[in-house]
């Protein structure tokens, strides 16, 4: 691991998008970021501008809450699948309070990467988020295709 | 059956018991003998005429040559007379004739005659003419010794005098021949006139005879043979009917011993047919009898042509109005242009159909009715008609969809529930989320927080997780007694989910400073049950234990085989609970008040979820206290063994328990 390791400022660089309609959990998460040392972080509290979003910011990394007014995070999760392209890996963290595992196989099964449920640790989910970052960074070397890092 | 009427006696027995072949030669046989008799009395009669014929002839023969012998000698006695006269030679001639043709013609005679009285005369005649040939030669040679001379000499007169005496002689004896000739010609000829007479009387007899020999066979075969069959037929026809036989005569002859097969076989099927009748006639009455069914049949066109109990009372149609009718007056009107003949046209082809549908009564009434149509075939294949079996379903048609309602109703509430406590996860998750979140966002950095906020912090950390591990235990509980709790159950072996269940909880004794260990089944056993489950249960009584056992030491898991179970403890050596508190162990929220006790923490739902997750998987949890040592608690569950055959599977850990901080 440490031959390839990936250097924690790139890491830190990463462009990162948060949906949830809870406004407090928006805030928790874009601390927490914060004070991990992450500068790009996006929040969305209304799921209706997802797509939009998407497009404006590209992020790396899209934390995604599933349970939400509208639209929930499946049909979400199904738009973001479509719309990337076949060689991208743009990981989706699933975060919900629903701790169901038929939650949890669905979420999976549409293209989440990982899945949290919620009230989760914060020390666990900003390993999650770092390690999705990392193993991203090692698949774009291994595309030999670096994205722009500086948004 | 029938003994038969009394048996003839004697020759009419014993005609009608000859068989068959004899008494037809003895018909054939009769007018036969009887021609030939009369051919061989003709033939007698015919050889007796010829013969009294043959004897005619030969008296007429006999007279015939007697005159020949007189004539042969009255000329040869002219012609002798005539030379003595003339002495010329010439007048020998009839002379020389007689001398010749006269032994032929005796020598005829004598083998003619055969009467002995005739005979006799013959023999006198024979001798007559004897003398007079001998007399007429001497004279002849009397003549030659005189010489030619025209006068003769006495001797030669007298000798032609006693010729002529000789001549007159024999006349007469011809005459005393012919006279016996004559009568006995007369005696013959009365015999042919006898023997024909004879012959007619024989031939008329014969003639007589003969009908009445045909007259006698035609009468046998009418009464042997004739009769009888058309008896025998007249009881085939009645056997054909069905009827009572006529009683046959007890004979002994093939004709007898068919009819006699005849009268057996009647008998049989007689007694066939009663059996078939009574057993047609239990089956109607069971058919009939029948009030849950309508059984009832179609003929080939689908018209009623018999009706039971039940199809009355199914139907509200009397036999009497509806046989005859075509069955599709029990189809409402909207199927009633089609599916009678559909169902009919697939009983036709498949042998046999149900169908499941709305009918009608005779009151324009509905009811739901289960149809079971059989085609009854002939052996020959040919369709004679159908047999229907009418159920009325209506009750349970009604029941079916109350049930379906109700079921539908329970999966509503089901999902209904299933979506309130997903809500309610959500709704009480999502806050808490912040609440912790912030907390422990804080606590990241507690170094810059004053004491007072670290404290702070702590308290928050506590209530908050307290708070989520209730919400968790709430929920766990409502979504078991919602029936949404997903078990997995499975064979497990249950020295495994012990060892799982005590590395696990490991790190809560050693925290509580106690020993804790585990004491494995000597022989392992196959449970059913969810893994997750139990070591859920497993932890909780454990935890328990950790938190209440202040004055105890140890904290140990052992297990035991009971009948068709393995139950678990969770010992421990502490003070154990008061008997009075023991019915209230596993009531919800209900802590004993220990919740005084300092430092202790609860939900107090570990042993209602407990007690709620081992009765999903069909166990008991109770608790005792311990009997081995003199203090302490014993908490235990049972859990059903796997059935024997149930192979042991590793359960995969892939279904990884609910993610908690």
């Amino acid at each position: 691991m440490t031959s390839i390791a990936v250097p924690y400022e790139e890491i830190l660089q990463r462009r990162i998008l948060v949906i949830d309609d809870e406004e407090a959990n928006l805030l928790l998460l874009e601390t927490l970021l914060k004070r991990e040392g992450y500068s790009h972080i996006h929040c969305l509290s209304d799921p209706s501008q997802a797509i939009e979003k998407l497009v404006e910011v590209d992020p790396h990394i899209i934390l995604l809450d599933l349970m939400m007014p509208d639209i929930d995070g499946y049909q979400l999760l199904d738009s973001f699948r479509r719309q990337s392209r076949p060689d991208e890996f743009r990981p989706v963290l699933v975060l919900t309070a629903d701790t169901t595992l038929q939650a949890r196989r669905r979420a999976l099964s549409l293209g989440a990467k990982d899945f949290v449920s919620k009230p989760f640790d914060v020390i666990e989910i900003a390993l999650r988020i770092s390690n999705l970052l990392e193993t991203q960074i090692l698949y774009e070397r291994v595309q030999g295709q670096p994205s722009d890092a500086s948004g | 059956m029938s003994k038969g009427p009394a048996r003839k006696s004697g020759i009419g027995c014993y005609w009608a018991d000859l068989s068959l072949p004899f008494k037809g030669l003895v018909l054939v046989a009769l007018p036969l003998v009887i021609l030939i008799g009369s051919l061989g009395s003709l033939y007698i009669a015919s050889d007796a005429e010829a013969r009294a014929e043959d004897d005619v002839r030969r008296a007429f023969a006999i007279q015939r040559d007697i005159y020949q012998v007189h004539a042969l000698l009255a000329e040869a006695a002219s012609g002798v007379r005539g030379y003595l006269l003339t002495d010329q030679n010439r007048f020998l001639e009839p002379f020389y004739k007689a001398e010749r043709e006269l032994p032929l013609t005796l020598a005829r005679l004598d083998d003619a005659i055969e009467d002995e009285g005739v005979r006799l005369e013959f023999e006198r005649f024979l001798e007559i003419t004897e003398r007079k040939q001998s007399g007429l030669d001497a004279l002849i040679a009397l003549a030659r010794s005189e010489g030619e001379r025209p006068a003769r000499s006495d001797a030669v007169l007298s000798a032609l005098i006693a010729n002529k005496a000789v001549l007159d002689e024999l006349r007469s004896q011809i005459e005393e021949i012919q006279r016996q000739e004559g009568i006995l010609l007369d005696a013959r000829r009365a015999r042919v006139d006898t023997v024909r007479a004879r012959f007619l009387a024989l031939t008329a007899i014969s003639a007589v005879v003969g009908l009445l020999g045909s007259l006698a066979a035609v009468f046998l075969f009418s009464t042997g043979v004739v009769r009888r069959i058309r008896m025998l037929q007249a009881n085939a026809e009645k056997l054909q009917a069905g009827d009572p036989l006529n009683p046959f005569p007890d004979e002994r002859d093939e004709i007898g011993r068919l009819a006699k097969k005849v009268d057996r076989a009647s008998e049989l099927l007689r007694a066939r047919e009663r059996d078939l009748r009574e057993g047609e006639e239990r089956f109607r009455l069971v058919v009939e009898g029948v009030r849950d069914y309508g059984i009832f049949a179609l003929d080939p066109d689908g018209n009623v042509t018999s009706w039971n109990t039940g199809a009355e009372r199914i139907k509200g149609w009397r036999a009497e109005e509806i046989l005859g009718r075509f069955f599709g007056t029990f189809y409402p009107e909207e199927t009633r242009d089609y599916l009678p003949r559909e169902i009919l046209e697939r009983a036709r082809r498949d042998g046999t159909t149900e169908d499941e549908g709305w009918r009608m009564r005779k009151d324009g009434t509905r009811f739901w009715a289960n149809v079971v149509v059989t085609a009854l075939r002939d052996e020959t294949g040919r369709l004679r008609g159908f047999a229907k079996v009418t159920r009325d379903m209506t009750e349970r048609k009604r029941a079916e969809e109350f049930l379906k309602l109700a079921r539908e109703q329970a999966v509503a509430a089901s999902v209904a529930k299933s979506e309130f406590l997903s809500r309610t996860s959500h709704e009480l998750r999502t806050p808490m989320s912040a609440i912790l979140g912030f907390a422990q966002v804080l606590e990241l950095d507690r170094e810059e927080l004053s004491e007072t906020h670290q404290t702070s912090v702590d308290q928050i950390l506590k209530a908050g997780r307290h708070l989520l591990s209730l919400i968790n235990d709430l929920l766990d509980i409502s979504s078991i007694e919602a029936g949404g709790a997903e078990l997995k159950e499975e064979a497990l072996s249950i020295n495994d989910v012990l060892a799982e269940a005590y590395d696990l909880s490991g790190p809560i004794l050693r925290t509580a400073n106690l020993d804790y260990d585990l004491s494995l089944l000597p022989e392992d056993a196959l449970i059913m049950g969810d893994r997750r489950r139990i070591i859920q249960v497993i932890l909780n009584l454990v935890s328990n234990a950790a938190k209440y056992n202040r004055e105890g030491t140890s904290v140990r898991i052992t297990a035991e085989r009971v009948e068709n179970a393995v139950r678990v403890h969770v010992l421990d050596d502490g003070t154990g609970v008061k008997d009075a508190d023991i019915s209230r162990l596993f009531t919800p929220f209900d802590r004993l008040g220990r919740q005084k006790i300092k430092g202790v923490e609860g939900t107090g739902l570990g042993l209602a979820l407990s007690k709620r997750l081992v009765e999903s998987m069909g166990g008991e949890i109770g608790y005792t206290h311990r009997t081995d040592i003199p203090k302490g608690a014993d908490f235990w569950f049972t859990l059903g063994l796997a059935r024997a055959e149930a192979a042991p599977r590793k359960v995969p850990s892939a279904e990884t328990s609910e993610e908690q901080p």
